[in-house]
């Protein structure tokens, strides 16, 4: 093991005096001279014609400064439309609303409070359409449609929605011979299983403060987890080139979790930004525009059917795969891929079949949520595997041991070589940290049981990532990169790998926020790559500097670079400690005038030719997979369906922990995410399409007194490319939890949930029935 | 029609005029420019705009600026004294209780508050006192670990 001087220490974090002494700057703290405020209008019906709008009174009423509608920006713009890889999405609604809270118009006024009184005077004449409200209707031949024609879309290869139909996207991927392998099984095991809608909750709600310039460029203030991303969209969207759209991200984000995504909920502020006659126009929503107007998780319905051999080997596997997109296409097309691939779980399954839908609804938009896709997925396919268990009487940790991927093995769906594969390791760490049965008081009526589920991810390929790095002439530098910091640590990390490469103190360094006319291209702090991709771009950016810096120093100590080593900030000659020099003395004697000295590093991983041939949809492949099992214990009262968290641990294979204390909080804080995702919440509909709870009192999340026991514990399986070996973790935390606590729950009273959320009602429920079928 | 109110915040007084239905969260974080209150909700529900009013946890979200007249107000910004973290803060640095940092300036005020009245709190105790205090990124574990840490540190330099 290399022994590091600042990787792998459990560092407090950069930002975190700035976050306890408020002081730390988020988009909404931020004032600007003539500012104005926006307030958005929303449509009322799931899906509707718009016959008229007037917003005539609203623009005469004192202190409104502007007034857009879809229609007005369209035209002017040459209908745009927003989306990648399907454009499909109007900044305001033009003809036709698909989902109560799309945003029609907007006003914006000197102050909040005019804005919201004007969004009164505005008059809207619609016809109401029948509205499609889940995917298996959305899916029949009389439905009606949400998109009726897809023909001014701009579709990146291969994600051609299907005419005539809702099918926003349609994959499928096989390999060997399905009918062989469920020919060969001994069992065949047949489920279908459900997910809900969530909303991310991130603390701080979606703001955006926006400017056009006179030069015609647009200026985006946001706190967006990929601003080249949004850049990307609105060039495309209006026909202008990139460098004319600039997009700035605050020094600090209040939480993302993949609900603040190429800008998405947020793009009316570029239609009255056009408006405004060069004024700065700030928008916030409120929590309720939250819940009703900014990305959701898919719900889905999966089909699963499995051929296993006596032994409990998995042979064959068919999966459906139908996901709610709601009323645009968002990134559902690619969620939907994530998942296909991803539906075989971390298992060697040699016969596969998956074919998977991306559906349109009228219903709110679905897009990135922490795991995308494969929680989902992984709720399917663990839940089926203690089913699988149970019947062959095998232990739940063992079948999963004889199935696992393994080091070389290469995958059906990704056609890639597995590589750093923990997974062996963080299942029997599980089984090491679970309490011994028996152990607890045991009160009748409460049944106590344990449950354990494993899951994989890949972090995604192709990701360019590009980083400066400035060392200052006091042996501080500064880091110059497109990730954002929205809680995962990523600023405390990249200073660490910095830190590290040029010996020089961590608390000197500090990371820059984004800004698409300063920082480098990197896609987005998304699919758990940012510490991967972007932290070997930074630390090749210091290497640079170090190349540089040793030049100088063997010109300054006379001595062959090769006899040179630098440690703790000093340069010396291996042989003779004696003779040595300080960072700070060689670029003072060295430039006496003054200098900074950069670094460039950039890391590309872009693997063309092995995209499976086999797969319709040009699915990216991946370089790195993260691993991960958790176990749960719970206890369940038979008299309320309640039940009780007792204890999660939570194994996750990261690879390298480059800062321990922060990868145990991400853990910390995913499984408590993912518990609260799969008990406490769920958007609820009503039959026209309207959120029913789109507050923080109806729609729980969470507090101090809903937190069981979380163990975290890392497993370091090294990825030879990664930074030090480091891997990604920030979604994969939420992977596995649901499947867990379902198998616990079974194993303490033997019902099997198939549907999320997992509600008091549901359990209850279902434990009458079983009490009514056996005649108790 | 505007009413004039006195205020002391985090020690300083302030005489100011304001709009009768001014939210005080609006007061501290337009009138007064202190940002690290945080506006999550605006219905009390979240517990980002957390201050203490006379020492007692509030959702200035939830108060108009005209009822905190003549009362002592503390937020994030006063709560290090002299240029001195508050044990609490470092205890939330030390343990990493921090990530995205926007439900942070309340949560330090709850726990304030907390052990400024029980200096030597229950885990349970812990919990109560921050439920009004939503986190969506930590799962608390850590910044229940920081608060006992903090509750431990304010015993021993109490005691030298």
């Amino acid at each position: 093991m290399l022994n590091y001087f600042v990787v792998g220490k459990p560092i407090p974090r950069v930002d975190a005096i700035e976050k306890v002494t408020g002081k730390a700057i988020y988009i909404d703290d931020l004032m600007f001279p003539n500012l104005l405020y926006g307030k958005v209008l929303r449509s009322k019906f799931a899906h509707a014609k718009i016959l008229h709008l007037d917003t005539s009174k609203a623009e005469k009423f004192p202190g409104v400064k502007a007034v857009v509608t879809g229609k007005e920006f369209a035209t002017n713009f040459d209908n745009p439309l927003v989306g990648s890889p399907l454009a499909d999405q109007p900044f305001l609604a033009v003809e036709k609303v698909r989902y109560i809270g799309e945003p029609i118009a907007v006003v914006a006024a000197i102050n909040q409070e005019i804005a919201e009184d004007a969004l009164d005077l505005i008059r809207v004449e619609y016809e109401q359409l029948p509205a499609v409200l889940n995917v298996e209707d959305a899916l029949k031949n009389d439905r009606p449609l949400v998109h009726e024609s897809f023909n001014n879309f701009r579709c990146s290869p291969g994600f051609k929605p299907v005419e005539n139909s809702n099918i926003c996207c349609y994959i499928e991927i096989t390999n060997g011979n399905i009918e062989q392998g469920f020919r060969e099984a001994d069992f065949i095991f047949e489920d279908i299983f459900t997910t809900h809608s969530t909303q991310h909750v991130p603390m701080e709600c979606h703001v955006a403060i926006a400017q056009f310039n006179p030069d015609d460029s647009i200026t985006i203030w946001a706190p967006d987890q990929s601003p080249y991303g949004g850049q990307n969209l609105i060039s495309a969207a209006l026909k202008i080139p990139e460098s004319r759209v600039r997009i700035i991200t605050p020094p600090y984000i209040g939480g993302g979790f993949g609900g603040k995504l190429n800008l998405s909920g947020l793009m009316p502020i570029v239609a009255i930004a056009w408006k405004t006659n060069y004024r700065p126009v700030k928008i916030v929503l409120t929590r309720e525009e939250e819940f009703v107007s900014t990305t959701i998780r898919h719900s889905s319905i999966i089909k699963l059917k499995s051929g296993v051999k006596k032994d409990g080997t998995i042979i064959s596997r068919y999966a459906k795969l139908m996901f709610d997109t709601g009323a645009y296409a968002d990134i559902g097309p690619i969620v939907l891929g994530k998942a296909a691939t991803g539906s075989l779980g971390p298992y060697k399954i040699p016969h596969i079949k998956v074919e998977g839908y991306c559906v349109y609804t009228n219903k709110a938009i679905a897009g990135a949520y922490r795991g995308f896709g494969i929680p989902q997925v992984c709720w399917a396919y663990e839940s089926q595997m203690d089913i699988i268990a149970d019947k062959l009487g095998i232990n739940s940790i063992d079948i999963r041991l004889k199935n696992i991927v393994e080091e070389g093995y290469i995958t059906p769906t990704e056609k890639q070589e597995a590589h750093a594969v923990g997974l062996g390791k963080c299942l029997i760490k599980v089984r090491e940290n679970m309490s011994q049965k028996g152990e607890g008081k045991i009160i009748e009526n409460r049944k106590r049981g344990k449950g354990v589920a494993c899951g994989y991810k890949t972090a995604k390929t192709p990701s360019g990532a590009n980083a400066f790095v400035k060392l200052n002439s006091d042996a501080g530098a500064d880091i110059f990169v497109s990730s954002v910091e929205m809680g995962q640590g990523v600023n405390t990390i990249f200073a660490q790998i910095v830190a590290e490469e040029l010996s020089i103190p961590f608390n000197n360094i500090r990371v820059l926020p984004a800004d698409t006319n300063i920082t480098p291209f990197f896609p987005a702090s998304n699919a758990s790559r940012v510490t991967f991709y972007l932290g070997n771009a930074v630390k090749k950016a210091a290497q640079d500097i170090k190349e540089q810096l040793f030049k100088i120093a063997k010109d300054i100590l006379q001595a062959d670079k090769e006899d040179l080593a630098l440690e703790q900030g000093l340069f010396f000659v291996k042989k003779e400690p004696k003779r040595k020099v300080k960072i700070m003395e060689i670029m003072k004697k060295t430039y006496p005038g003054g200098i900074s000295i950069l670094g460039r590093g950039t890391y590309y991983q872009y693997k063309l030719g092995s995209f499976p041939s086999h797969v319709k949809v040009e699915i990216p492949t991946t370089e790195v997979w993260m691993y991960a099992s958790q176990g749960v214990e719970v206890e369940v009262d038979t008299e309320t369906g309640r039940v009780k968290i007792l204890k999660v641990v939570a194994v996750h294979d990261v690879g390298k922990a480059i800062n321990p204390i922060t990868c145990e909080g991400q853990i910390e804080g995913g499984v408590l995410m993912a518990l609260s995702n799969a008990m406490f919440e769920e958007l609820l509909f009503n039959e026209k399409g309207k959120i029913l709870n789109s507050s923080l009192l109806d729609y729980k999340i969470p507090s101090a007194l809903d937190m069981p026991e979380i163990k975290a514990i890392l497993v370091e399986e090294a990825h030879r490319e990664g930074p030090y070996g480091a891997k990604g973790l920030g979604e994969m935390v939420a992977v596995p939890t649901a499947p867990a606590i379902a198998n616990a729950i079974c194993d303490a009273v033997g019902i099997r949930i198939k549907d999320l959320p997992i509600t008091p009602d549901k359990l209850l429920r279902a434990l009458k029935n079983k009490c009514g079928d056996c005649g108790v | 029609m505007n009413c004039l109110i006195n205020l002391k915040i985090n020690g300083e007084s302030y005489q100011l005029n304001v709009k009768p239905n001014l939210l005080l969260l609006d007061l501290l974080r337009y009138d007064i420019g202190l940002t690290g209150t945080k506006r999550g909700c605006d219905t009390g529900e979240c517990g980002a705009c957390t201050v203490l009013l006379e020492g007692r946890p509030i959702n200035s979200c939830l108060m108009l600026a005209v009822e905190a007249n003549e009362k002592n107000i503390l937020t994030i910004e006063g709560m290090a004294k002299d240029g001195k973290l508050h044990p609490l803060q470092e205890a939330f640095i030390e343990k990493g209780a921090v990530q995205c940092g926007f439900c942070t300036p309340g949560m330090l005020l709850s726990a304030k508050a907390l052990l400024d009245a029980n200096s030597n709190p229950q885990e349970e105790e812990i919990k109560k006192a921050i439920a009004g205090n939503l986190c969506r990124c930590t799962g608390y574990t850590k910044i229940i670990k920081a608060i006992i840490s903090a509750a431990e540190k304010i015993k021993r330099r109490e005691q030298c």
